[in-house]
């Protein structure tokens, strides 16, 4: 590991350098059983708070696809005998018609409310969420590696899309902290694709 | 001239990866802090009570 910088790039994955925190080990958990069970992309607020934005977030947003019911059902499972509680109710069967509805479900640690995991369902339908879903990014802390979209894209999503005031400040971390890497013809690749949004 | 704090803030975290370290402090202090808030706040019927406070303020 390079001293002195905060990342690196290994083999396409990026390296942040730093400890686990516990937001970091919440997440790790529960992407352990996710990727089990189906594809997903870590995005939004947790992607800038992994590579070093200094603030704290009640929400992880994870894109899922709208799966099968029975693949939802062995997820659930999983998902409550791992310690887990769902905040849309306690059955696989009771929760799986937000699925079907695209709606978002959130997940947090039994006894707890947040940090929660809002599950995303996207379909090919949606396609600027489908277009990262399909282009994973990996990055790793220590031995927790996990998926996010390109950063440009995410930049972009965030600039774009979101733009809020958090959004902004958000994409500008991203841009400083990883100028030596986002390539001028991703950006230009990926706007359009961000730019259609709800299309 | 104003400093643009988060670019200063993620300059020097680009050069010196120990201020992960304060990072880290300040997201478990409030994950802990929010913890202690909500273990007060509901009984019994964990569940229960934390989804009437979530209808409350509007996340279910």
């Amino acid at each position: 590991m390079p001293m002195g910088k905060a990342y690196s790039l290994e083999k396409d994955v990026l390296v942040i350098h730093r400890e686990l925190t516990q937001l970091d080990l919440f997440v790790r958990d529960f992407v352990e059983v996710l990727r089990k069970h189906i594809a997903y992309l870590i995005v939004s607020g947790f992607v800038s708070i992994a590579a070093g934005r200094s603030r704290g977030t009640e929400d992880v947003d994870v894109l899922i696809p709208a799966v099968d019911s029975a693949t939802f059902t062995l997820l659930f499972e999983e998902l409550s005998g791992r310690g887990f509680w769902c905040y849309q109710g306690d059955t696989a069967k009771g929760v799986y018609p937000y699925i079907q509805e695209l709606a978002h479900i959130r997940f947090a640690r039994a006894n707890q409310v947040f940090p929660n995991v809002e599950c995303i369902p996207i379909t090919s339908e949606k396609k600027a969420q489908y277009f990262e879903f399909r282009h994973p990014q990996k990055m790793r802390i220590k031995d927790f590696e996990f998926n996010i979209p390109p950063l440009e894209f995410e930049i972009l999503y965030k600039e774009i899309i979101l733009g809020g005031e958090k959004d902004l400040a958000d994409a500008k971390h991203l841009r400083t902290v990883f100028s030596d890497i986002l390539k001028r013809e991703r950006f230009k690749e990926f706007e359009p694709v961000v730019r259609s949004h709800g299309h | 001239m104003a400093i643009d704090y988060v670019v200063y803030y993620a300059e020097k975290l680009k050069r010196n990866p120990d201020i992960f370290v304060q990072q880290k402090e300040l997201i478990e202090s409030q994950m802990q802090s929010s913890a202690a808030f909500f273990s007060g706040l509901f009984g019994k019927d964990f569940k229960a009570e934390a989804r009437a406070y979530l209808r409350e303020v509007g996340l279910l």
